[in-house]
């Protein structure tokens, strides 16, 4: 690689990010083509993904050698100690060539190999099809139909191939709303609810200006309200502030006027755009960055930084979604302002409230190939996958993860998958590693040939299911049927596990969740020597039938009453140091190793921690 | 009084139950363009209120199969406090109830059980629960404005130990059950000509962290007896009328006096031994009347030495010249809390040295905490904890108090814990109310919560703690802990700091010792800082500090969900208790003054109750361990307000009862052992057919025990 002058560097020292006094581990750094890694002398490995790296920052020199601060999309943050400032600026640099690709064919997922063959790998690219699922929400139906209108991506092209609309708007009808809707993004159908008859759709704002009306547009909104047999209104859900809509009617944009469309209802929800966004994550992690941090400190920064109030925000608006449709049997048509950041939000959340089925892990990356990949949120740019526009970074997505997590701890028992799972795919969706978040549209993704050269992220997912169950799901219970999430104000906290993920120090020493995790095997391990000696008693006592109670049945029998013993025992042992074993899921990522050192670091450093944790304390008191 | 003929001879009305409450479309929180036009229950399937076995009930909106109460949102307020209270034996028929014949309640005991496994209620021919010993002094019919549901028509009763209101509405099942001991105010709101709707009645401040208000008609000063009759029975003191825990006469099976025993749980400890022994130089409160009867000192320091040191020492009995001082004695010297099983640091405490502006000395409180250091040879130092901020250490030298100084206690280091006294920590919560009741504030939640301070004592108390364990356990040094009198943050420090060092405090037992022990007998002032039967409302010596003690457990429970063998109803029901003056648990400031009223004979104690009843409050996830430290984390990402305790009158926290991660592990755990009983069958199944004595028996009987013992 032309841009790694260095590759290895000794003696450099990793400070504890939270540690007062300074503690810090020495070790060895590495820099390969895809990853940075760091080996200290106990021999725990380090690795950092460079598509990971949001911000490398070379620091004053000081007597110890010359600071490098490291900060990455997935929070980690590390601060390296360089002896000579020489290695620090090669590194440095490598690093700032290497974390900002200027081509789609440098990423990581056109040369990552998990050595699978072809079909493999075509297998995984089908394993969600939404053509399926659409299917299974009950389209098409005697009111909505597939179009064909955006089969060569002319009407719009960051929309997909296939799209849902109601049976009575015909071409012309769509093709004029495409007109004008901003970017070409005309109402579609996102979620079909069955027996409400009730649909959610999408679109972007409309071309109105200040008084511009458009009678196809108005025609398609009246066919969808008339696809609903139940309800003659339909609500139009402008997710954007009042303000803002407002004056993006100076640019000759803006919202549906009520007047000009018969039965509507129109509403605004008020979330901030993609820059509020950036800014109120910047604002959070500063303040939990502090070292030391203080009481008042860490409340009014929690509270001036807005996080938690847009978070807020948007749970707000899929509730008014999901709560339109129940209660009031009315469709929805939902729109931000391009129709691919608030308005994936408002309807993937909206339909995780409605239908179970996204609630599962297949469906919850059913939901995610729909409402984001498929619709066009531009991943790419969000997350800053090349070297781009800073400004088109924005943390949407991930604000969506955080949402399903706020349900997830209110509903414990409603949701297969677990936080682990959340925080892998956010992993992921910044790693590069696998196709499915590259590009920023359907379109470009085709150009780019992803399928044929890369992998996909799910089927790895799936096969690592198990570390990704919730132990609480319970999928029959009828009460989680359709989710009411409370959005009162305590409710909403902050989320530990995502913005504090590598810093071990700061998490608690015991999980509830790994209990009934470590229960589940154990019961698991039970049912299958209860199944093994069954088997072997049926199996005897078939041969004891048939008269035959020889010495090699004494010896079938006798080697299996120990190992029973020794499983017993063995699985008492795993119950008991719940107080050791951490988190114990892993990233399919082959580098990540972050879980691991967990289990580690609790089983021998649990002083060291308290004496820095009071260090913190005192520090602030 | 003759039978049956008491002032509340039957006849009262049965309230209305079994009836389904009529669904209320409320707007949960959703935007306001929204009008549901039928009910919601598809749409939003309630959480059962508790119970999780009855969801086909509590789905279908109505209430039927269990009392009024079921899925009721507004009933939530009373119920956590009548669930806490329920064990206990009530008496069932109003009828029998004058006679006063509790002792022959077997009968009744019968329909008892059953109700109160129910949770919460008893027979229909009852108005109102009672307690033995509880008598009925009047009832009326008001209005109860409810701050969440708006004004509800209730008729109240009044007894000697609880205000009890019963809705008279048909949609309504609410029920408010409030010991008159949790009531700290009564004012009354409005004048005889105050305009409005409900504006005239009565406002109950509680020390609970609710208000209740209660409007009465305006003619002929309706309000008058019932103001007259609270404030007698909620403050007897001022009315020279008993405590109510003086005329309880429930019976449990079990003792809960019984459950602490100084001897034996210093034999515990391995006490006395080579360097500690036990005095009773304190036998009759002489020295100090609020310390116990029997410590625990240095066995090189003889009662003459004590005697000595005691003068030196904050509130000892000798009159500290021009003090303001009140006549109490406090804790005089350095007496033993805890020692480590195998280093032998020890834990001591006691209070503020007298050392004054002029930096007095005194060679024998010198040469006895060196003494003390001696115990353990292996120490080069004393560490002294001052749990207070520095500033007010200082401040108190004017006073005559003050703390060591470096060149009198060459071989202690001393250090300040920062945490503020109890006139802080009053405001604090005071505050926390503030912005939880009756509303919980919304917009400004982060930045309000911040501003009571209320985190942030509970993070330096934990911190203080953590220090002293910390220094205990790693056998660096004994540890002295002192605030300005030793009963208040010195309390909290000790028995924080045993928690986390000695797995026994943690179970249900151990607990009730380590309360019963460093809080009980070494005079936390529970009189003077809860108030019972007092009227003072205003008085300055009320503080909640053995509230944010049993925060801080809280806190630390969350942080290790196997730790402990009691569970959050266990914490909540103490507290209930601390102010209900049904037991006689937390009466009086000191052992002496309980002696003194021969509390012990004339009271019931509440952990009689807890002990009785233990399955209630078992933590699911408890995993016995021995010699773990804990070392909670007190950092302000970790700290959470208790809201199933600060705002748990406040309908819209809905608690899932039974909690599900709870309800799953004891799902789990059940399977297991159905599972471990079922291979233990098919193996002796299996070993029976085989006639080989070497491998059959030894297989299930030798394993199970084994297996069993972490149930």
């Amino acid at each position: 690689m032309e841009h790694i002058r260095t590759t290895k560097v000794e003696q450099v020292k990793l400070l504890d990010r939270f540690s007062t006094s300074n503690k810090s581990l020495t070790g060895t750094l590495y820099l390969t083509a895809t990853h940075l890694l760091f080996i200290d002398s106990h021999q725990k490995e380090t690795w950092i993904l460079h598509h990971h790296i949001a911000l490398v920052e070379k620091l004053a020199l000081t007597t110890s050698g010359c600071p490098l601060v490291i900060q990455c999309k997935n929070f980690r943050i590390v601060h390296f100690i360089v002896p000579r400032e020489r290695d620090c600026h090669d590194i440095y640099n490598s690093l700032l060539q290497l974390s900002k690709q200027a081509k789609y064919e440098d990423l990581y997922a056109f040369s990552y190999n998990p050595k699978q063959n072809d079909s493999e790998r075509l297998q995984g690219w089908q394993l969600i099809d939404l053509a399926e699922e659409y299917k299974r929400m009950g389209v098409p139906n005697s009111n909505w139909q597939l179009s064909d209108a955006n089969r060569e991506y002319k009407i719009c092209e960051t929309y997909p191939r296939e799209l849902y609309v109601p049976r009575i708007a015909s071409k012309p009808i769509i093709v004029g709303s495409s007109k004008f809707r901003s970017k070409g993004r005309f109402p579609v159908l996102s979620y079909y609810h069955q027996n409400k008859e009730a649909a959610i759709c999408r679109c972007s704002q409309p071309l109105s200006g200040f008084s511009a009306r458009c009678l196809e547009d108005e025609h398609l909104l009246q066919a969808i309200s008339k696809a609903n047999p139940v309800n003659r209104y339909m609500y139009v859900m402008d997710t954007r502030p009042k303000l803002n809509a407002m004056a993006n009617r100076a640019a000759g944009k803006g919202y549906e006027n009520e007047d000009n469309y018969s039965n509507i209802r129109f509403q605004f929800v008020g979330i901030e755009n993609i820059h509020v966004m950036r800014s109120s994550l910047q604002k959070l992690l500063e303040v939990n960055g502090t070292k030391g941090l203080s009481v008042s400190d860490f409340y009014s920064g929690l509270e001036s930084s807005g996080w938690l109030r847009h978070i807020k925000a948007v749970m707000d608006a899929a509730i008014f979604l999901a709560k339109a449709i129940m209660v009031e049997n009315a469709s929805v048509l939902v729109h931000c302002s391009d129709g691919w950041d608030r308005t994936s939000q408002v309807c993937s959340l909206g339909s995780l409230l409605l239908d179970s089925y996204y609630r599962t892990i297949k469906g919850f990356m059913v939901l995610i190939e729909k409402d984001w990949i498929s619709f066009g949120h531009k991943f790419s740019e969000r997350c800053g996958h090349l070297d781009g526009d800073p400004k088109e970074v924005s943390p949407v997505f991930t604000q969506f993860l955080e949402c399903v997590w706020h349900l997830t701890e209110q509903f414990p028992q409603a949701f297969e998958f677990n936080e682990a799972f959340l925080l892998q795919i956010h992993e992921h969706i910044h790693s590069c590693q696998f196709g499915n978040f590259l590009g920023n549209c359907q379109k470009e993704r085709e150009e780019l040939k992803l399928k044929e050269k890369t992998y996909s992220l799910w089927p790895f997912l799936l096969d690592d299911q198990k570390k990704y169950l919730n132990p609480l799901y319970s999928s029959k219970s009828p009460k989680f049927a359709v989710l009411e999430p409370n959005t009162v104000s305590f409710n909403f906290k902050f989320w530990r596990n995502m913005y504090h993920q590598f810093d071990r120090t700061l998490h608690p020493r015991q999980s509830m969740f790994n209990i009934i995790m470590n229960m589940n095997e154990q019961n698991e391990q039970l049912e299958n020597d209860i199944k093994d000696l069954e088997s072997k008693i049926k199996q005897r006592k078939s041969k004891q039938t048939d008269g035959i109670l020889t010495k090699e049945l004494l010896h079938s029998v006798h080697p299996e009453s120990p190992t029973l013993k020794t499983s017993l025992c063995f699985k008492e042992q795993t119950l008991l140091p719940v107080n050791h074993a951490l988190r114990t899921i892993e990233g399919s990522n082959p580098a990540d190793n972050r879980y691991s050192e967990y289990a580690e670091e609790y089983s021998k450093s649990e002083p060291g921690v308290v004496s820095l944790e009071y260090g913190v304390a005192r520090m602030t008191c | 009084m003759p039978p049956g003929a008491g002032p509340f001879k039957g006849g009262f009305p049965a309230a209305p139950r079994g009836k389904s409450p009529a669904p209320r479309a409320r707007g949960r929180g959703f935007p306001s363009a929204f009008r549901p036009p039928r009910p919601c229950h598809v749409m939003l399937p309630r959480q059962p209120a508790r119970g999780g076995g009855r969801r086909a009930v509590a789905r279908g909106g109505a209430a039927a199969g269990g009392g009024p109460w079921r899925g009721r949102s507004g009933a939530r307020e009373a119920s956590s406090l009548a669930t806490a209270v329920a064990p206990g034996p009530r008496v069932s028929s109003m009828a029998s109830a004058p006679t006063s014949k509790y002792n022959s309640h077997s009968l009744e005991n019968e329909s008892i059980k059953r109700t109160s496994r129910d949770g919460v209620n008893w027979d229909l021919s009852e108005a109102v629960p009672r307690l033995p010993g509880e008598t009925r002094i009047t009832d009326k019919e008001v209005i109860y404005i409810c701050p969440f549901n708006g004004p509800i028509k209730g008729r109240v009763y009044i007894t000697n130990y609880r205000l009890y209101l019963r809705s008279l509405e048909t949609d309504s099942a609410l029920i408010l059950d409030v010991p008159l001991g949790v009531i700290s105010r009564i004012e009354k709101m409005g004048g005889a000509t105050s305009r409005g709707e409900n504006s005239y009645g009565l406002d109950i401040t509680c020390k609970d962290m609710r208000n209740l208000r209660f409007a009465l008609k305006q003619e002929g000063h309706s309000r008058r007896d019932m103001f007259e009759i609270l404030t007698r029975y909620a403050f007897p003191l001022a009315h020279s009328l008993p405590i109510f825990a003086f005329l309880n006469e429930e019976k449990f099976n079990v003792d809960g006096w019984t459950v602490y025993n100084p001897v034996e749980e210093y034999r515990r400890q391995g006490l006395p031994n080579h360097h500690w022994r036990i005095t009773f130089i304190n036998k009759c409160y002489e020295l100090c009347d609020t310390y116990p009867a029997l410590l625990v000192v240095p066995y090189r320091a003889s009662d003459d030495d004590l005697r000595r040191v005691a003068t030196f020492r904050s509130r000892n009995r000798i009159p500290f010249s021009g003090s303001d001082f009140p006549d109490h004695l406090a804790c005089p010297w350095n007496v033993l809390s805890w020692i480590h099983p195998e280093n032998k640091t020890v834990i001591v405490r006691c209070s503020q040295p007298l050392v004054g502006m002029s930096g007095k000395r005194n060679k024998d409180d010198e040469k006895y905490l060196d003494v003390i250091r001696e115990t353990n040879r292996q120490i080069s130092k004393l560490t002294i904890y001052d749990a207070r901020p520095n500033v007010n250490a200082v401040a108190n030298k004017a006073t005559g108090g003050g703390y060591e100084s470096d060149d009198a206690y060459h071989n202690a280091e001393l250090f300040f814990l920062d945490i503020h006294n109890i006139h802080v920590m009053r405001e604090s919560l005071k505050k926390v109310k503030d912005i939880v009741y009756p509303n919980v504030e919304e917009s400004h939640w982060l930045s309000s919560l911040e501003s009571t301070h209320w985190l942030e004592h509970i993070k330096l108390v934990l911190t203080g703690a953590i220090q002293v364990a910390d220094r205990v356990s790693s056998g660096k040094s004994s540890v002295l802990v002192h605030c300005s009198d030793g009963w208040d943050r010195t309390a909290q420090l000790t028995s924080l700091a045993m928690l986390m060092l000695d797995s026994f405090y943690r179970s249900i037992e151990g607990f009730e010792i380590l309360v019963q022990k460093e809080w009980i007998s070494f005079g936390h002032k529970f009189a003077s800082r809860i108030g019972h039967g007092d009227k003072n409302h205003a008085d300055a010596d009320r503080s909640p500090i053995f509230l944010q003690f049993i925060d801080c457990v809280w806190q630390m429970s969350k942080q290790f969900p196997t730790a402990f063998e009691f569970n959050e109803r266990f914490l909540i029901t103490i507290l209930d208790h601390l102010y209900s003056c049904r037991f006689g648990t937390f009466l009086y400031n000191c052992e002496s003054a309980r002696e003194k009223q021969k509390v012990t004979e004339r009271t019931v104690s509440l952990w009689s109750l807890i002990n009785s009843n233990k399955d209630k409050f078992k933590n699911p996830f408890y995993t016995k361990e021995i010699n773990r430290v804990l070392y909670p984390v007190a950092s302000m990402r970790h700290l959470e307000l208790w809201v199933n305790y600060y705002i748990r009158w406040n309908p819209r926290i809905k608690q899932q009862q039974p909690n599900p991660v709870e309800q799953r592990y004891v799902e789990l755990l059940a399977l297991r052992d159905e599972y471990i009983q079922r291979l233990e069958e098919l193996q002796l199944a299996s070993s029976a057919k085989l006639p080989d004595p070497s491998t059959s028996p030894a297989g299930p009987s030798q394993m199970m025990p084994h297996v069993r013992t972490h149930f």
